[in-house]
């Protein structure tokens, strides 16, 4: 990459630029976090049969439309990379705020999705499937939201043509919350 | 694999075809558990699951052209989940073993499946409650599924979950006991636990199993006519 780095990105031992050694650091322990999590539903789920009760509740077609958007967004995302890569930060800051936008829309499917199942009394209390599915689902929510504001400051510089490199990281880090929601969906939603 | 490829800022792939395939995927994996065949659910949805997200990581992540350090990376935190899982999944699997019992998760599994609409799926435990379900409330099955776990199903505290219990579960057939208890006590600790009424902390409160007022009054009737007068 031909653009201005800073010096962190200069020095690598590895061979691999620093800060996508850095992202991928985060993401292994991301695994640890949401493996931990899922591992833990599932075992419980496997000794649960009454958990398909619970899990009956569950609407599959705002999962299913929900994949679809966080899909779609990923797509936008390795585009991005793409331009970033032919030192296009303009049509690469146009294609992050299109995954910003698939973030959104993630955010509100979910949020109206919610209000629902609260206002039929499936609340995180209400039982242990439900906990799990709040707090799994509650989690990559959290994830979606800070993706989506550091793609929004790296989309303002990448506009400006500054640190190109950062459309590839914010990419990489993007894919990982869409692969957690693409095992998520079938274990809330399909396993009934 | 190209594992000794270096990382290339040009990967060639054709990201659109990709995408496609994943939303094609995404289809499948909807409309395959819809059959209702169990193994076509666990594969459309489980493996498809895989396929999507090893597309994903290939092709939009670029871990393919990845230096081998990094997938060793990932591959140690993928262990590590593995580790935690088979370590602990035994213990959250099973409600029973040699030396204990998992009385709470049973009767969770039994209270479920008792309110539950879709009481198709295989499995035990299942079997044993739905047949207590079908019998409707029974103080008695009641009894032995819950309380005679540490209280013996005779109720003379001598059930295989008590035995390491201190203080001891209690004996319901022993005059002795019945001498400091009355009808309203008996139903505190049921419904809020012993330690309501300044027993042992380790009798739990049962009450959420008990939401309708006569069955906890049948439960309380059935402790009584444990006891030696009845």
């Amino acid at each position: 990459m031909a653009h201005a780095k800073p010096i962190a990105t200069l020095r690598s031992a590895t061979g691999i630029p620093t800060g996508r050694l850095a992202i991928w650091w985060v993401l292994a322990s991301e695994v640890v976090i949401f493996g931990g999590l899922l591992g833990a539903y599932l075992m419980h789920r496997l000794g649960h049969p009454e958990w398909a009760d619970a899990a009956a509740h569950t609407n599959v077609w705002f999962g299913a439309f929900n994949t679809f958007v966080l899909l779609t967004s990923s797509f936008t995302a390795v585009l991005a990379h793409q331009a970033a890569e032919k030192g296009n930060g303009k049509e690469a800051a146009k294609l992050l705020c299109f995954t910003i936008l698939g973030a959104v829309t993630f955010l509100i499917v979910k949020s109206i999705e919610w209000t629902n199942e609260i206002l039929h009394g499936y609340t995180i209390t209400a039982n242990n499937f439900w906990s799990f599915y709040y707090t799994a689902a509650g989690l990559h929510g959290l994830h979606v939201i800070a993706g989506a504001v550091i793609m929004g400051f790296i989309a303002f510089d990448a506009y400006r043509g500054k640190e190109l490199q950062r459309v590839e990281f914010i990419g990489i880090y993007w894919h990982f919350v869409d692969v957690v929601w693409i095992f998520l969906f079938p274990l809330l939603y399909i396993a009934k | 694999m190209s594992e000794h490829q270096e990382h290339h800022d040009e990967h060639h792939v054709n990201y659109k075809k990709i995408y496609f395939t994943l939303l094609g995927l995404l289809v499948v994996s909807v409309v395959g558990p819809f059959l209702g065949i169990l193994w076509v659910t666990l594969l459309t949805a489980f493996g498809i699951a895989l396929v999507k997200a090893r597309l994903v990581i290939n092709n939009f992540m670029h871990l393919k052209w990845e230096k081998r350090l990094m997938k060793w990376m990932l591959a140690t935190s993928l262990v590590l989940m593995g580790i935690m899982f088979a370590g602990v999944a035994p213990d959250v699997m099973n409600h029973e073993g040699n030396n204990w019992e998992n009385v709470a998760a049973k009767a969770a599994v039994a209270r479920g499946v008792d309110g539950g609409e879709h009481a198709e799926e295989a499995g035990e435990e299942e079997e044993t409650a739905t047949e207590v379900v079908a019998a409707g409330f029974s103080a008695e099955q009641s009894f032995t599924l819950v309380c005679g776990t540490c209280h013996g199903s005779a109720g003379d505290g001598t059930g295989p979950a008590g035995a390491a219990l201190d203080p001891p579960p209690a004996d319901f057939t022993d005059p002795v006991f019945w001498e400091t208890r009355d009808r309203d006590r008996i139903r505190i600790a049921i419904r809020d636990g012993a330690a309501a009424v300044g027993g042992s902390a380790l009798m739990a409160p049962w009450g959420a199993l008990y939401p309708d007022p006569d069955h906890l009054e049948q439960m309380v009737d059935y402790v009584i006519s444990l006891g030696p007068n009845e």
